[in-house]
């Protein structure tokens, strides 16, 4: 599982990083190492059934107010 | 940095159907009907009457900034350093709803289809397809829903014919006791699934179209099509499986198609609603995923988005594998704080952008050009 992640991650790297980099767009490259390492670990953290943090909780924790306003103002 | 694409207007207004269509035929009902009863056709035509307002704004905008992108904007109107967080909240939006649409697939095709697949494997194959087209650009997208908009058209109505003999019309009955705050609270539902996600358009709207002039028209005719299409499944539905159970089933459109029987022949065609479904939540996962991907690409300053499709598509899979624990999760998120979540982002955003903008302009226009200074 783990070893077809890495597999994929590399194998989009070795396709999306050299034309970036003949290219010397740093920033990019930045970029999408970022991007790739996060994608990389949360996909090895899911399939370890590591629990990552979800983001509706937080979704949660900022509009249930307004989601308790609304229901009053319906009901 | 979508400069040179150049999207027709025609295959603007499919594009915005399918994304009206998408996710919300197969599970709008289901809320419909739990809050409006057997008035839920009535809500949706009330639902979709509100998106028509939310698109004015949206035209609005538009017209504010016929040259940027809706991030480009926020960062215009806002600066630099107010714009950045402003723009991260649209961008976790798009993220967000993304993970959510995968989910969709995923949990659809467990739940009624192929019971004994792990989710994951749907997950991936729809985010591929769905990454392989952003990957490809814009154009081919929209060329892609010019040409699967006759195959959606034929599907749609062979459904509704086979349906209609089905229909009992004591079942919409009794029409006149209608209540106010079920039907508003209802049509807020229709437009959030329906109406505010549009705000994602705002990234291609109206650059990318190669005609600006009937740009906004283009806007109005793909949400009233799309609308329509809604209306008639939700009144099918109100009116095949009656209120109750439409509001029970996760499903109901699905549950619908398993009810056509013509002659004792033709049967079973279900997988006729969920090929309409892949369809066009195709082009809703696709624009989501497109909000997100390029949000974070303009927000950080690069020039095109292709490079980052691939490790954003991933951490999407990631996330649309956590997003909802479980269908419990999934059906109090959506009819608690998903409404407030897609009003702020789809609504509140755009208008405070709008009011923001206008102000700015005036200001500009009344003390020349030099106060020009951000």
């Amino acid at each position: 599982m783990i070893v077809g992640i890495v597999a994929t991650a590399s194998f989009f790297t070795m396709i999306e990083a050299p034309p970036l980099f003949k290219a010397k767009k740093k920033k990019e490259l930045w970029l999408f190492s970022i991007l790739l390492l996060i994608g990389t670990g949360l996909c090895i953290s899911v399939s370890l059934d590591i629990v990552i943090p979800n983001p509706l909780d937080l979704v949660y924790v900022v509009f249930k107010p307004m989601s308790r306003l609304l229901d009053n103002l319906l009901k | 940095m979508a400069n040179n694409v150049k999207i027709s207007l025609r295959q603007f207004t499919v594009l915005i159907m399918f994304y009206t269509i998408g996710t919300t035929i197969l599970v709008i009902p289901a809320p419909l009907a739990a809050d409006a009863g057997q008035h839920a056709w009535i809500a949706a035509i009330v639902g979709w009457l509100l998106g028509l307002l939310v698109v004015v704004l949206y035209v609005s905008l538009g017209k504010l900034f016929p040259q940027m992108t809706f991030i480009a904007y926020i960062e215009h109107t806002f600066g630099k350093w107010l714009g950045k967080p402003i723009s991260l909240f649209f961008i976790f939006f798009s993220f967000v709803t993304s993970s959510i649409v995968l989910y969709y697939i995923g949990n659809f095709m467990t739940t009624q289809i192929m019971p004994e697949t792990p989710i994951g494997a749907f997950v991936i194959l729809f985010a591929g397809i769905v990454l392989m087209g952003l990957r490809l650009g814009l154009e081919v997208l929209a060329r892609t829903a010019e040409i699967l908009f006759p195959w959606f058209l034929l599907l749609f109505t062979t459904l509704t014919l086979f349906l209609i003999p089905e229909i009992e019309i004591q079942k919409i009955r009794p029409i006149i006791e209608i209540g106010f705050k079920p039907v508003i609270r209802a049509a807020l539902v229709f437009a959030g699934t329906a109406s505010l996600p549009m705000v994602v358009f705002l990234m291609i709207y109206p650059m990318s179209l190669n005609e600006k002039k009937g740009a906004g028209k283009a806007f109005y005719t793909g949400t009233l099509i799309g609308g329509i299409f809604i209306i008639i499944i939700t009144f099918l539905s109100v009116s095949i499986l009656g209120a109750e159970l439409s509001a029970k089933n996760m499903y109901p459109s699905y549950a619908l198609s398993k009810k056509i029987n013509v002659g004792n022949f033709i049967q079973r065609v279900e997988i006729l609603m969920a090929g309409l479904w892949f369809l066009t939540i195709f082009f809703k996962a696709t624009f989501y995923a497109y909000g997100f991907i390029s949000g974070i690409a303009q927000v950080f300053g690069c020039k095109d988005y292709r490079p980052f499709v691939i490790p954003c598509g991933m951490i999407m899979i990631a996330f649309s594998l956590v997003v909802y624990p479980d269908v419990v999760y999934m059906s109090d998120f959506e009819s608690t704080v998903y409404i407030p979540f897609v009003i702020s982002a789809g609504l509140l955003l755009p208008l405070f952008v709008l009011i923001t903008g206008l102000i700015r302009k005036r200001m500009m226009n009344n003390q020349g050009v030099e106060s020009d200074d951000e």
